[in-house]
């Protein structure tokens, strides 16, 4: 029991990488209507420039948000050389998802041209790990989740009881009906690729945290964990991606206790197949769009 | 010098069918399979755990399955069969959602497990490990490195031809066009009778088929192959060549393939080392990534478009063609006894 | 003949169509009328195939049709245009067309590979066919152009041509004159009595009345997802109850 107990820690702090991660993918989807391939890489850029601002002396946590801020400018930057001139032309969502394929290549390389292709580190201890209850975390872990439900928290707070996360969730509905209402969606995407940039950078930083090594790779191989949690959830739906990421996070480390710990994504998403086969709208109620 | 026209050629063969066949799924139906390196993979595993006999090397360091010593065509034919039989288990998934988003996440998604489980389950390929010594096709074991290369050029090209005729086939058929209805408006499409899922079924499982004969090739000319090798990232990039060379084309699949992939991994043997050794891989990335969005932006039929007024393509102009009337006789004037005249030579063909 | 009985289709907590009823008449043009939000092209596109109702029976010409796909439904013989085209935008104009017939002998992979010959003389026939029906709607010299550089009224033109080509028994057409210049809005209505000269039937859901003047037989007004009142046009535009739905959300029309 134990054991299993201590898995299911492992999951949450895996889950809350995840769900970062997903939540910040769902928002720029569930707005902008096309899913960005170059996300990962954003995960890894975030990561990379906190490491960066880390190695040039500033404190972890302040290196953090640097990281955060860059990677919001990156998604602000995309949007605007990008995606909203083809937006503008009502481009198919199969043309913009090619472009966040080049996106990919290009974040992904320049990175290595920056940094090399070696792993590296952060300058910040990870603590050892403590006993709390029937689970077994270090301090590390726990900061990773207090940031992660703080975040998801706020965000919550924002969509439904700000002006602009009203203006945000319209637009994410129907942008051209927004767009009537007065609503200047061209900034809100604005905004959207920023958020979505600050929770995708913190999860990049998580991730490198908990895997230990940051490599130009990282965030690239970690897509289709957080495309797994955003099917279950369903493509575009925020609150489905943090239901996906919990029960990818805790299945992935619940199965490490029955089988090889190298087959974990394999098996984590063995399940969304499934979830695909049976329910292919994801776990979430439907929401009675008309088709 | 001439082994590396020779080689260069060889290569662009092999890249050749791996284009027909991706065109295949997206260019002619729509279909956006971002992990169409998998089934290159799978082809090329198969190929060579059909020919090796029994590992040499003992002691579970060198472990696969199947073993069989099978001759070079049947186990070229194998590749591409259980390309094939992977290819109708993966449409199967999606084909509920065969929407482009959902297809590319679950496709991307399902090449990363295939690789994960490959790179980790070492009686299955020899997992990281890679394998090797895969023996030669036709008489390859006693003749020269040049002589070797033609002829796997020659069988390759053989191949290609075999893959472009089935392309082009398709292309000039009314298969093809519903191909073609069901890509740009799969409502429509079923709005008029058509059965989109068997349609797009089909397509697939035959655009799988051919990467896995191009999988096959390709262990034959090298003789060893290994998981880094098909990392997931080379069907991103794959996918970008078709898209830059003209995804409705297939020689624009194939111009595409031959430039961004072959001729520039080629060229980075020439060039002086810069840096690290990831620099050169990295610059070319870089260039396709900006390629890719440019071409998307400002050409996005490709450099070569798709061209399929040529199969429609009208002799003489037919004005003032009376209307109505429900006589289909091959003499309503001599524009249309010449366009039908045509479409009949055309399609007979 | 088309028989809704009685269909239902909710979503969210709305019924967008409550408890409708009516018959299509064979070799008739049957108007489909109402306010906004009447249902009219929930229902259209229930008859389609592309939403299941919640409740009720469809029948065509005897087949239980409610519940089949989009597919299975123009295998019926149910073909509609929409509301807003929805042509082969890049394809050309002849492709757009020649692509509607039904039971293609090449239309299957290993026809279009291996049996040719089987199915060449077909594609001729198609194609002719084609041809003379882009005559008919005057988009002759158009044939070649991508689909989607067409204007307005050439694409209403357009998919009316290929809705034939598909052979229909009923022709579902969702606002058929919707933002065209009169003089094309009338040769639409023409080419439709046309149509039905030639026995299929058709059902037109439709806002102006001048329109429906020259095209319907018959008219079927629906308000808040059931039908209100049946008749022959103008009947149906001075009846009391037809006027206060309109009056409620909308006017009864207009001739422009």
């Amino acid at each position: 029991m134990n054991l299993f107990a201590e898995a299911v820690g492992f999951g949450l702090v895996t889950a809350a990488v995840i769900a970062l991660a997903a939540v910040g993918l769902s928002l720029q989807v569930s707005v902008t209507n096309f899913v960005n391939f170059a996300y990962g890489d954003f995960m890894t850029f975030g990561a990379y420039v906190a490491y960066a601002a880390n190695a040039a002396g500033l404190n972890f946590f302040p290196a953090v948000l640097v990281g955060a801020a860059g990677t919001g400018l990156l998604g602000v930057g995309a949007n605007l050389i990008v995606f909203r001139p083809l937006m503008r032309r009502k481009s198919r969502t199969l043309v913009l998802l090619i472009c966040t394929v080049g996106l990919s290549f290009i974040v992904q390389n320049v990175i290595v041209l920056i940094w090399g292709t070696n792993s590296v580190h952060y300058t910040v201890t990870i603590g050892n790990a403590l006993h709390i209850g029937p689970f077994l975390f270090t301090p590390g872990d726990l900061i990773l989740i207090g940031v992660a439900f703080g975040l998801l928290a706020l965000l919550h707070l924002f969509l439904q009881y700000t002006r602009f996360g009203t203006a945000l969730r319209a637009t994410s509905n129907n942008s051209d009906l927004a767009q009537a209402c007065g609503i200047d969606t061209g900034r809100v995407i604005n905004w959207t690729w920023a958020i979505s940039g600050i929770f995708c950078a913190v999860a990049g930083v998580g991730l490198a945290l908990e895997t230990n090594t940051l490599r130009p790779a990282l965030g690239f191989n970690e897509l289709f964990v957080v495309f797994g949690a955003i099917i279950l959830g369903g493509i575009g739906r925020i609150y489905g991606a943090m239901l996906g990421a919990l029960i990818i996070g805790i299945l992935t480390e619940v199965s490490g206790m029955f089988a090889d710990p190298a087959y974990k994504g394999a098996i984590a998403f063995a399940v969304v197949v499934l979830v695909l086969l049976i329910r292919p709208q994801g776990l979430l109620p439907s929401r009675g769009r008309s088709a | 010098m001439l082994f590396f026209i020779l080689d260069l050629l060889t290569l662009g063969a092999i890249n050749a069918i791996m284009a027909v066949g991706l065109n295949l799924q997206y260019g002619q139906a729509g279909i956006l399979n971002f992990t169409y390196y998998t089934f290159i993979a799978i082809g090329a595993y198969i190929a060579a755990v059909t020919t090796l006999g029994k590992p040499t090397l003992t002691g579970g360091v060198y472990q696969y399955i199947l073993q069989w010593r099978l001759p070079w065509p049947l186990a070229l034919l194998l590749a591409g069969v259980v390309a094939a039989l992977l290819g109708l288990v993966v449409v199967l998934v999606v084909i509920r959602r065969l929407r482009s988003d959902y297809l590319a996440i679950v496709t991307v998604s399902i090449g990363f497990i295939i690789w994960n489980v490959i790179t980790n389950y070492i009686p299955l390929f020899n997992g990281s490990n890679g394998l090797f010594s895969v023996p030669y096709i036709l008489n390859g074991a006693t003749v020269s490195t040049t002589q070797y290369t033609v002829e796997v050029m020659v069988v390759s090209l053989v191949v290609l031809a075999g893959c472009i005729w089935v392309a082009r086939a398709i292309f000039r058929s009314p298969y093809g066009r519903v191909l073609r209805a069901i890509r740009e408006d799969d409502v429509v499409a079923a709005s008029f009778g058509k059965s989109t899922t068997a349609s797009r079924v089909w397509v697939f499982v035959i655009g799988c088929f051919m990467g896995g004969l191009a999988g096959a090739m390709l262990v034959f000319y090298i003789s060893a192959w290994n998981p880094a090798g098909f990392l997931p990232q080379e069907s991103f990039i794959l996918m970008a060549a078709i898209v830059i060379g003209g995804p409705g084309n297939y020689w624009g699949a194939v111009l595409g393939t031959f430039v961004f992939i072959e001729f520039l991994s080629e060229i980075e043997r020439y060039l002086p080392n810069v840096g690290n050794g990831a620099v050169v891989g990295a610059g070319r990335a870089i260039l396709i990534g900006i390629f890719l969005i440019a071409v998307v932006r400002y050409r996005p039929e490709g450099l070569i478009p798709e061209r399929w007024l040529r199969w429609y393509k009208v002799k003489g102009p037919q004005p003032g063609e009376p209307p109505g009337g429900e006589q289909l006789t091959p003499g309503g004037g001599s524009g249309r006894r010449r366009f039908l005249g045509w479409a009949t030579s055309r399609v007979k063909g | 003949m088309l028989e809704v009985d009685d269909i239902e289709f909710a979503y969210g907590g709305s019924k967008a169509v409550d408890g409708c009823s009516f018959v299509v008449a064979d070799g008739q043009v049957t108007g489909l009328i109402g306010p906004n939000g009447a249902g009219k092209s929930t229902l259209l596109e229930i008859i389609a195939g592309g939403l299941a109702p919640s409740r009720g029976r469809l029948v065509f010409n005897g087949v239980e049709i409610q519940g089949m796909s989009r597919a299975q439904v123009a295998q019926q013989g149910i073909i509609r245009t929409f509301q807003t085209t929805r042509e082969l935008t890049r394809l050309p104009v002849l492709e757009n067309v020649v692509f509607a017939a039904p039971n293609q002998m090449g239309e299957n992979v290993l026809a279009s590979l291996f049996w040719r010959r089987r199915w060449a003389s077909q594609e001729a026939q198609l194609r002719a066919r084609a041809e003379e029906l882009l005559a008919w709607v005057g988009l002759t010299r158009l044939r070649e152009e991508p689909a989607g550089t067409l204007s307005g009224g050439q694409r209403r033109l357009l998919e009316i041509a290929r809705a034939l080509m598909a052979e229909p028994k009923l022709l579902l057409l969702d606002e058929p004159s919707a933002g065209v210049y009169p003089a094309v809005r009338h040769l639409i209505a023409q080419r439709i009595r046309e149509v039905v000269g030639r026995g299929i039937t058709v059902l037109v859901v439709a806002h102006n009345m001048a329109f429906l003047s020259e095209v319907a037989d018959d008219v079927v007004v629906m308000a808040e997802g059931r039908v209100l009142r049946r008749g022959p046009l103008e009947e149906v535009r001075a009846d009391q109850a037809v006027v206060a739905a309109y009056l409620g959300g909308g006017h009864v029309g207009g001739t422009s």
